[in-house]
């Protein structure tokens, strides 16, 4: 009787992986940890024709979107994942990680290159908003980097009423250069303050949208979550251009034209 | 009468810094979990995620008297049997979930077992869990584990929940 995957575990890996079946697979319960304590599951489909993909089922970007309210992957975090992959052989498939075993005796090998995987892309975690390390100032940082657009974060510039404000980015390109403040909240209430300072920042500065060098003024709505109200757009669209972070062509065009 | 009126500005203190902050401790975080008027006003639908994986989820905002930056997140994925509920704060991230189907170890090295609650503390974040003797609904069911969920976290959901979307994994593999 040929050795089940279950079998060439308990005989090769020791009794840090627990392994049974379940549904169509057998789940291997490795002794790796996601960033919380959970711990990290893999899954082998039948052999079938001398070959089976292991995989996590997608459990890996799954726990990633549980710690946050976004929907979607930066680009910088699609690049690391793809960097993961490749480091480790694995590849991404609908959203799972997996690999092809060709017999029973690759199986210790690709059960590593996958949890190791597995834990490098959950570590992603660490970039994430809510994390101190990252906020929607920095993607935009990296994303006008990227697109080689000369900027200054955090420019304090005086205003007709005397008072200074603090403006997130100011870009310069051959054509023209622009004032750049990023609107980025998670609830209703904090969205429309955040909306009458930007209108109130960009009303007492003006004077800079005034000459031969002026400077446009523009307002990057972050839209990941749906808590802008029409009436939030309507206070600085008189006083500014309106670009949004999910439409980031847009948002260069209007910096370059 | 001087005492009521340092508790109410403490309590005040307590909830500006929450809201805008972003920087939790631990009375505010109770206050935030045992606030009853949280609330979610919407029917609840399963959608694919934007990968296309086998599992489906839901964002839901979750309104309060407070206005406390609030979500609920669900993730069903019934090809690796799991089912987790999250309440996730714009500013920290999870605060506070259930999973079923799951092993989990905490800091000490105990391993949970496959029903575990996560709540957020100071120390450790969501790093501890523990067994919920509240949840007693399989994880098959995901509309009878939401409203054992939405029981403990002082949570009213006024809507419906959705069946989820059939499974279409055998393509996948």
């Amino acid at each position: 009787m040929n050795p089940t995957p279950c079998d060439y575990i308990a005989e090769n890996m020791g009794e840090l992986f627990d392994c049974s079946p379940l549904g169509g697979y057998t789940r291997i319960r490795t002794p790796y940890l996601y960033p919380d304590g959970d711990v990290i599951d893999l899954f082998l489909s039948q052999i079938d024709g001398g070959s089976s993909t292991l995989t996590d089922l997608g459990e890996t970007l799954g726990w990633l979107r549980t710690q946050t309210v976004s929907e979607r992957k930066t680009d910088r975090q699609r690049h690391l994942i793809e960097d993961v992959c490749l480091t480790h052989g694995v590849e991404l498939y609908r959203g799972m990680l997996m690999l092809r075993v060709k017999n029973l005796d690759d199986m210790a090998e690709a059960i590593s290159r996958l949890s190791q995987a597995a834990l490098r892309v959950s570590d992603l975690w660490f970039t994430f908003r809510n994390q101190a390390a990252a906020s929607i100032n920095d993607e935009v940082e990296e994303f006008l980097a990227d697109r080689e657009i000369g900027f200054e974060r955090g420019e304090r510039l005086v205003g007709r009423s005397g008072r200074t404000w603090r403006v997130d980015f100011h870009t310069r390109t051959t054509e023209k250069s622009a004032l750049i403040n990023v609107l980025s909240t998670g609830s209703r209430p904090s969205a429309r303050r955040l909306a009458e300072h930007t209108l109130a920042t960009w009303h007492d500065l003006s004077n800079l949208r005034l000459g031969p060098e002026s400077l446009r003024f523009v307002s990057l709505f972050d839209d990941e979550l749906n808590i802008w109200a029409p009436e939030d757009f309507m206070l600085v669209e008189d006083v500014s251009e309106i670009a949004y972070w999910s439409r980031k062509d847009e948002f260069v065009e209007l910096l370059t034209s | 009468m001087k005492y009521k009126l340092l508790l109410s500005r403490a309590d005040y203190t307590c909830r500006i810094s929450l809201l805008f902050n972003g920087s939790m401790n631990q009375g505010e975080y109770e206050a935030l979990m045992s606030d009853t008027t949280k609330r979610i006003d919407r029917h609840i639908n399963w959608t694919e995620d934007e990968d296309h994986s086998p599992a489906v989820s839901f964002l839901v905002e979750v309104l309060s008297d407070p206005a406390y930056p609030l979500y609920a997140k669900g993730y069903l994925n019934r090809a690796a049997h799991k089912l987790t509920y999250v309440l996730i704060h714009r500013a920290e991230g999870r605060i506070y979930s259930l999973d079923l189907g799951k092993d989990h170890r905490n800091p000490d090295g105990a391993l949970i077992g496959e029903k575990h609650k996560h709540r957020w503390s100071e120390q450790t974040g969501v790093k501890e869990a523990y067994v919920p003797e509240d949840i007693t609904a399989a994880m098959h069911h995901p509309a009878d584990v939401w409203e054992q969920f939405c029981a403990e976290a002082n949570l009213i959901h006024d809507g419906n929940m959705n069946s989820p979307p059939s499974e279409q994994l055998d393509m996948m593999l």
